[in-house]
């Protein structure tokens, strides 16, 4: 039987980091957690009295059971949660759904391309690839509205001796460094230079979409690239409903998924005309 | 879907279905449809002998019984400001008595789209289901077309009621009950019952097949469905149905395999003094419950995410996905069958007239030309 019943645990460390974004440290308060958990899954959060929503390992547990997330203030749940303190007792629920392929990314060259908070589920699969010294094979491109709005700048800080790393502002930045992610990927793209054999994308789904178009255009296969589709949820454990993806459920056969994969499922229903041209970051 | 085991010759004749009602009544309370106040029919729970019962074969009730079994709107579990604890159902065992094919149908999908959920099994382990042979055509249904019914299907019910006779003058009938699995079996212990012969089954069967030759023509369904599956609908179509939809969520209510739930927290206490930072003090935290309640894929809401993003902005897009749901082959390697079971419910209580029947029909018109 599913266990609905979340199990609690403690905020342990609170650090602002970037605008309205916040770093929270969360402990295991009376369990451990009994399945290995994958770069790319999720977990539930309830926050008594607001609501439950999923958010995503920032760090995954380490040996004491405690890890990392990184939040932004933009809803009903979050801005209660941003009221809490440390010691103060919230819910967990998870290791949920199908993280990063690692065995795929592993001895290869890695583009990832984050925009917002979606730099936040790329963070561990970065520190997994240094721990295991393929720095060199990882490039990053990192894209927020602007400077303000960038996250997990202590991250970025010590990643930038290590990796590639490329920031871009919708708004603002130096003539090398505004636009749209999609606006630079010709150029991290060259085939003159290293190219990349795989393609990890996070950020708001206009734009995971159109960076993965980008890329293939620029030759990479649709197989070649993987994106993070996260859904609003109530369950994390397929019952809700509320994430589906044609006949998937993006808690379950996701948040990961292949391009290829993606779009075989969305041509199952009728492409209406979207708006993706305006990237929510969040 | 009831796991049955090899069950042989569990077939009885019964004039007199009180005595069966009378029997069960001893360990499980019974819940039958019954007529309210406005005259309505509805699955009721019957708390005393004096209600005259209707018997599912000519009365669909608008509501199905899915609500004993997912309920709509239950406590998951509660906080104490230190640990969460499971609010387990507290349920007493039921029989659902006289649950027409179709409603069967969607227990079995149900049953097995909710296998791995603690409070819909606490509930369905305490049901016992008794089903009910239709004896003809309902105003909105098609379960022909969607095989499941009118007769009850194999393995959905413990024990099935197919009326074989009917003696108007004499008010009295003669009632075939199969009992089809382990617990329908157990059910009807120490009831002293004469068993039926071949040609009773035999009856059935030509009773089946009289009452299939009664339904109208719905083969436009069925070329729906095919359309559906080919990806055909254009999607000017499902802009120009999803006019009509007000998001009222009467179809998903009604619709008896829709599962799609939400949840919501209730405060019981909250803190009096203001939280503490210091660890080294007993904090005081809010109490609360978590609850989950029916949802409906055709709010608006459904998928909106925190940021404003919304995966189905458009009507067109929601009123579409609520039809893959229901029709689409993508869902027949899980559930063995399609998500919708021929009721008609849609049809009968859409405002806005874009109910099953009136979905498929265009569908096909505009397809097939």
């Amino acid at each position: 039987m599913l266990q609905l019943t979340p199990q609690a645990m403690r905020i342990i460390d609170i650090y602002d980091d970037g605008t309205h974004a916040r770093h929270f440290t969360f402990e295991p308060k009376g369990f451990v957690h009994d399945e290995p958990i994958s770069i790319g899954q999720f977990f539930m959060l309830t926050l008594p009295g607001a609501g439950i929503a999923p958010f995503t390992y920032t760090s995954i547990p380490d040996k004491t059971g405690r890890f990392n997330a990184l939040i932004r203030n933009v809803g009903h749940l979050t801005e209660q949660l941003f009221h809490l303190k440390i010691g103060d007792v919230l819910g967990y629920n998870g290791p949920f759904g199908r993280g990063w392929p690692v065995g795929l990314i592993e001895y290869k060259e890695v583009l990832i391309v984050a925009g917002g908070c979606g730099l936040a589920p790329l963070a561990s699969t970065i520190d997994y690839l240094i721990d295991h010294s393929h720095a060199q094979s990882i490039t990053l491109l990192y894209a927020t509205r602007d400077s303000a709005s960038q996250v997990l700048k202590k991250e970025r800080a010590r990643w930038s001796s290590n990796i590639k790393l490329f920031e871009v502002f919708e708004v603002g930045g130096g003539s090398d460094h505004s636009g749209l992610p999609t606006q630079h990927l010709s150029h991290l793209l060259n085939k003159d230079e290293r190219y990349p054999d795989i393609v990890l994308t996070c950020g708001p789904e206009a734009m995971m979409i159109a960076v993965a178009q980008s890329c293939t255009e620029l030759g990479l296969k649709t197989s070649d690239i993987w994106m993070s589709i996260e859904r609003r949820m109530r369950c994390g454990v397929g019952l809700c409903g509320h994430c589906y993806v044609a006949n998937s459920y993006a808690c379950k056969q996701g948040p990961t998924y292949r391009y290829d994969e993606f779009m075989a499922l969305e041509s199952k229903t009728v492409a209406f005309e979207k708006h993706q041209n305006l990237f929510q970051y969040c | 879907m009831i796991d049955a085991k090899k069950i042989v010759n569990n077939q009885y004749l019964m004039n007199d279905l009180g005595i069966l009602k009378r029997h069960l009544a001893k360990c499980y309370s019974i819940v039958q449809i019954q007529k309210d106040v406005d005259g309505e029919n509805l699955w009721t729970e019957q708390f005393s002998d004096i209600c005259e019962p209707l018997f599912g074969h000519d009365h669909l009730p608008l509501t199905s019984p899915k609500g004993f079994l997912f309920a709509e709107k239950e406590e998951l579990y509660k906080f104490d400001g230190e640990t969460f604890k499971t609010i387990v159902p507290q349920v007493q065992p039921k029989v659902l008595f006289g649950v027409q094919a179709c409603d069967l149908s969607a227990i079995a999908y149900q049953d097995k789209f909710f296998k791995h959920d603690p409070y819909y099994q606490k509930r369905r382990e305490n049901t016992l289901l008794i089903g009910i042979d239709c004896e003809s055509p309902c105003a909105n249904g098609f379960c022909v077309q969607v095989d499941a019914g009118p007769h009850v299907k194999d393995n959905t019910a413990d024990l099935v009621l197919s009326r074989l006779n009917a003696d108007e003058k004499k008010g009295s009938s003669e009632w075939l009950m199969i009992a089809q699995t382990e617990k329908g079996i157990n059910s009807i212990k120490g009831l002293m019952l004469d068993k039926s012969e071949n040609k009773h089954l035999k009856l059935r069967k030509k009773l089946l097949e009289k009452v299939r030759s009664e339904f109208a023509d719905y083969s436009y369904i069925s070329n729906a469905i095919e359309y559906l599956n080919d990806n055909s609908v254009p999607a000017q179509l499902w802009e120009e149905l999803s006019v009509r939809c007000l998001g009222c969520s009467g179809c998903t209510n009604l619709c008896p395999t829709c599962s799609c739930y939400s949840t919501y927290e209730v405060v019981e206490k909250q803190p009096d003094t203001p939280v503490s930072i210091s660890t080294e003090v007993k904090l005081e935290m809010t109490q609360s419950k978590t609850i989950r309640c029916w949802d409906s894929c055709l709010f608006q809401g459904f998928q909106k995410e925190a940021s404003g993003h919304n995966p189905s902005q458009k009507a067109a897009q929601r009123v579409e996905r609520f039809w893959f749901h229901k029709f689409s082959d993508e869902y027949l390697p899980e559930f063995q069958r399609y998500g919708c079971v021929g009721c008609g419910r849609c049809e009968q209580t859409c405002p806005g007239t874009i109910g099953v029947h009136s979905v498929m029909k265009r569908i096909d018109q505009q397809c097939c030309s």
